[in-house]
């Protein structure tokens, strides 16, 4: 068999894996409660995620997440519940819609008035074209430079 | 052109920055407004401490509850404990209610302190936590103030002294009477 096909059918069965791989699929109770805790600050810990900290909150936190996974809760309510009693300030990344957004919105709006500088900037007319000098500028200039030489000469 | 209009949006920005940090730092940081605040307070039923039976938030209505969140391994729970004494002994006949909440110990540590400290008031345990989760405790020591119509009033986190106790309880009582 040509070389060429055989590259060209391992691809293809690469690129099948993969599409395989990141299909969409429905998450498993174990993932949406990583999913969760994942977003969720641990209270008493330092920039630290619910799923990653080992406090005794933390567990309790996982434990009621856990819960209200098998009661059928969808992950939109579960942080419903926790953003009742913390505000939005229990989640590593704060929601886009709220005043803790402004976090995502600084950066943008600093870029866009940056790119609004920097366009502004070039469009601005250019430096004045240089003027030719005139023929009594270029014979004082030719009788200075001829001065010069004959002084070094 | 542009270059005005930069500066001006800089200079507001800045404004902006120090008008904000000036109203951030008047704020006492005791009084943490998130969550339940204004809110209706969590309903919960819990076992007494002492194995008694249960206390029920549901069969306080009507009533100024201060639910107070301790733990015998928390120093400022010590710190604020004669205020709360002095406060229960206070009001220990009116229409107000101390309600403390035993978080994150066993049962056995947590009567030990309440034999010891003189906690008279209605003690529960929260044994899995739920129902710290569900006012959003940070840790204790915690304070919550519950209206006679059971909304959460006023929050403190942090040891409690005795003026801001009274003056949180006072204001309710005030509430109640206007009604």
């Amino acid at each position: 068999m040509n070389g060429r096909v055989l590259v060209a059918i391992a691809l293809l069965v690469l690129a099948a894996a993969l599409v395989f791989a990141a299909r969409p699929h429905e998450a498993t109770t174990d993932e949406r409660i990583d999913q969760i805790t994942t977003e969720l600050r641990c209270p008493v810990c330092q920039g630290l995620s619910v799923k990653d900290s080992s406090s005794k909150t933390a567990r309790q936190m996982r434990d009621l997440v856990a819960q209200r996974v098998r009661e059928g809760k969808t992950n939109a309510q579960i942080e419903a519940e926790f953003r009742a009693a913390y505000g939005d300030w229990i989640f590593l990344s704060p929601p886009v819609a709220s005043w803790s957004g402004l976090i995502w919105l600084v950066p943008v709006v600093a870029l866009a008035a940056g790119l609004v500088l920097v366009t502004g900037r070039l469009r601005s007319p250019d430096a004045p074209a240089p003027v030719e000098p005139s023929a009594t500028q270029v014979a004082a200039l030719r009788e200075r430079v001829a001065r010069e030489e004959a002084a070094e000469g | 052109m542009l270059a005005r209009v930069l500066r001006i949006a800089v200079v507001v920005a800045l404004l902006g920055l120090v008008v904000t940090l000036a109203l951030a730092f008047r704020r006492d940081p005791h009084d943490i407004r998130t969550g339940t605040v204004n809110k209706p307070a969590p309903a919960f039923t819990l076992e007494r401490l002492d194995g008694s039976g249960q206390v029920s938030l549901a069969d306080l209505s009507g009533k100024v509850v201060v639910v107070n969140f301790f733990a015998s391994w928390c120093l400022p729970c010590i710190q604020e404990n004669p205020a709360l004494v002095r406060v229960y002994e206070r009001y220990r006949t009116s229409d107000v209610v101390m309600l403390g909440v035993n978080y994150q110990e066993s049962r056995e540590n947590g009567l030990a302190y309440v034999q010891r400290m003189g906690v008279a008031w209605t003690t529960v345990a929260d044994d899995d936590g739920r129902v710290a989760l569900s006012y959003g405790v940070f840790g204790p020591p915690e304070t919550f103030f519950i209206s006679y119509d059971g909304i959460i009033a006023g929050r403190h986190i942090g040891p409690i002294d005795e003026e801001t106790l009274v003056t949180a309880i006072e204001k309710l009582r005030g509430q109640a009477s206007s009604r």
